[in-house]
């Protein structure tokens, strides 16, 4: 059963949270909606509903993405044959580069 | 010069194996070694260093004598042209950048293409220029610099609160081997903040206007290379360089009438430019035509020990005899026979660009040589290209600006929202993502370009998130009398396939020879739009970023 979706509090705490560990404080923003008038940096209020959106849309869609399998393959085996579109090749080919 | 371009001797799984190393270094953090591109049938051998880069810059087809309406009118000519004129002793260095100097202190007030122009240090490289001997075409042709690239000793900002006092000890690389080679920095461009969106301030505020609609800050001038087109457009610089991550190059030439390349990737070196994406991030030249695209992409191109992304690669070709017309019983043909793939919908509608677009089409198959053919998307094209898959991107401009995210928010001024997206994206996604790219670039390269040499381009986006080349040019315009442009893309190393594709169109139209209007000199006359559109809101950068 797929989990109940976030609500915008929850993602409120999740997006700060997340940016907190990484030691960024989104309280440098302005407070509320408005830009800063000096720097133009918009208000932090603004930036929440932004990353919001991004982490329902963007992170999700890819999160959910699905490399496909060879045409005609059996759907039972389908999941472990996506696992072939590989990103990076493996150290040791790197190591041989290294060396060419 | 080879009898074929290089596009189709390169294998195609070196390539492959590259943007998978690629991935891995940005996956990490860490720069790893890369492989050589096989060379599928030739005995060329791959760039061994600096020393061996092979630099044709002093070539006959270098030289293009001027155009009677060029010559009385320094600011007029093309860097070929202008090379003619300085070879032959009757154009001196020092009177071309000074003609450069008296447009940008009568216009650049309404054009404000430039944020730092380097006046005293031009004139005395151009007489320091006049005592060398001459060492090919880019000797004393006046240059337009993009304020991401490090420039010794000279502010370089990326049009940022955080580099505001940033002043470079060494040069980029290009910038290097563009003075390396001859030419001369008239100053600094202004461009989209961080190379995010159209040129403005930090802050949002519109400064660079399109050189066709100079009283109009509402019409796009292209982004985030604003500043190099505006300058080489409204005849304040010979040529120009940009950055491309999403379309830097590519738009602004095409909303201001210019030819320009966005190599392959790894083609010109990114050593000292302030990084945007590092798997993305594409240096190149904005140019009047394809010759001087291609006699300043020679400049800039080749190995660099700074750059891995430049290591391995096949030799650069000679593109500047790629970027020369040649003829058949005086009737201009393709140097290369070349199919030219056409993406479903290209001249669909009635649009002007759709109109432009069909026209191009009909005189490129007038040309001996060009043939025509469709060509399919390949599966999930618009999905893989997309903005979803395209904001894998934002991680990587994330990482290198921690130090700052941490301490200056409002540094970032209007662009900051992209940065934080690039924060909360998990590193599941961006593995997805990485795979979804070669699964891209091996439905690319094995399927759209089994049926043809160079394609369309509808979008700059899919080709820069691949690495390939792509080149644009101007093709007509508006009933307003705005330029409108369009995009060839090619295989890996195929900028020459593309220079002559682009050459012998050029041979046979004018739309590259026109130039826009001179501003008005009344500073009031930009007043004339509302003050609310000289503005650009975070949402707007957000949406617009590139």
């Amino acid at each position: 059963m797929a989990p109940t979706p976030p609500t915008d509090a929850e993602l409120n705490v999740l997006i700060r949270a997340r940016l907190a560990a990484l030691g960024i404080d989104l309280d440098q923003l302005p407070p509320g909606t408005t830009p800063d008038p000096e720097t133009g940096s918009p208000g932090r209020d603004s930036v929440l509903a932004s990353l919001r959106s991004f982490v329902r849309g963007t992170v999700a869609t890819l999160a959910a993405y699905q490399l496909p399998a060879p045409v005609g393959t059996d759907p039972e085996v389908a999941n472990a044959l996506s696992q072939q579109h590989v990103p990076v090749l493996y150290p040791s080919n790197s190591t041989e580069w290294r060396k060419a | 010069m080879r009898s074929e371009p290089f596009d189709r001797t390169v294998d195609r799984r070196a390539f492959l194996a590259r943007a998978a190393a690629l991935a891995t270094a940005s996956a990490v953090g860490a720069t790893v070694g890369l492989p050589s591109v096989a060379l599928a049938s030739s005995s060329l051998s791959t760039n061994t260093g600096p020393g061996t880069r092979r630099r044709p810059l002093d070539q006959p087809n270098a030289y293009t004598e001027p155009r009677p309406a060029a010559l009385a009118e320094p600011t007029e000519l093309t860097i070929a042209e202008a090379a003619w004129l300085i070879r032959a002793g009757k154009l001196t260095p020092e009177q071309l950048v000074e003609a450069y100097l008296a447009r940008i202190s009568r216009y650049d007030g309404s054009y404000q293409a430039f944020n730092l122009v380097l006046a005293d240090a031009a004139i005395a490289a151009a007489r320091v220029a006049a005592r060398r001997p001459r060492d090919g075409v880019l000797h004393g042709i006046p240059l337009a610099i993009k304020d991401n690239y490090y420039t010794e000793g000279v502010p370089t900002t990326a049009n940022s609160f955080l580099f505001q006092d940033f002043v470079p000890p060494y040069d980029a690389t290009a910038v290097a081997r563009l003075k390396a080679s001859g030419a001369i920095v008239l100053g600094k461009t202004q461009m989209g903040p961080l190379a995010t969106t159209r040129a403005t301030t930090p802050a949002g505020l519109i400064t660079t206007v399109n050189a066709w609609a100079p009283t109009n800050p509402g019409t796009d001038p292209g982004g985030s290379s604003t500043g190099t087109a505006t300058a080489v457009a409204g005849r304040m610089a010979t040529s120009g360089i940009g950055t491309q991550t999403g379309g830097s190059i590519t738009a602004p030439s095409n909303a201001q009438n210019l030819t320009g390349i966005k190599p392959t990737m790894g083609r010109v070196s990114a050593a000292g430019i302030i990084p945007l994406t590092y798997t993305r991030d594409h240096p190149g030249p904005l140019a009047r035509d394809a010759k001087d695209a291609a006699i300043m992409l020679t400049a800039m191109a080749g190995e660099d020990s700074m750059d891995p992304r430049s290591q391995g690669l096949p030799q650069v070709p000679d593109l500047i005899d790629a970027a020369s017309p040649v003829y058949h019983r005086r009737r201009v043909k393709l140097r290369w026979n070349t199919r030219i793939g056409v993406l479903p919908g290209f001249t669909n509608g009635t649009s002007p660009t759709a109109l432009a677009r069909a026209a191009y089409l009909a005189q490129l198959a007038a040309i001996p040589g060009a043939t025509l053919v469709d060509v399919p998307l390949p599966d999930e094209w618009s999905l893989l290209t997309g903005n979803t898959f395209n904001n894998a991107r934002l991680p990587e401009r994330t990482e290198p600006f921690m130090p700052y995210l941490r301490t200056d928010l409002r540094g970032f001024g209007v662009s900051v929202t992209s940065w934080l997206q690039g924060a909360l994206l998990g590193g599941n996604e961006f593995i997805t993502t990485q795979r979804a790219k070669l699964l891209l670039l091996d439905r690319v390269l094995n399927e759209l370009f089994d049926g043809c040499d160079v394609v369309v381009q509808t979008d700059p986006v899919p080709f820069d998130i691949l690495g390939l080349p792509e080149i644009a040019f101007p093709i007509g315009a508006t009933a307003a009398g705005l330029p409108i442009g369009t995009i060839l893309g090619g295989l890996p190393y195929a900028e020459d396939r593309l220079l002559s594709v682009v050459a012998a169109y050029q041979a046979v139209t004018d739309w590259h020879l026109r130039r826009p209007a001179d501003p008005p000199t009344d500073a009031g006359a930009r007043g004339a739009a509302p003050a609310q559109a000289h503005r650009l809101t975070a949402e707007e950068v957000a949406e617009l970023s590139q």
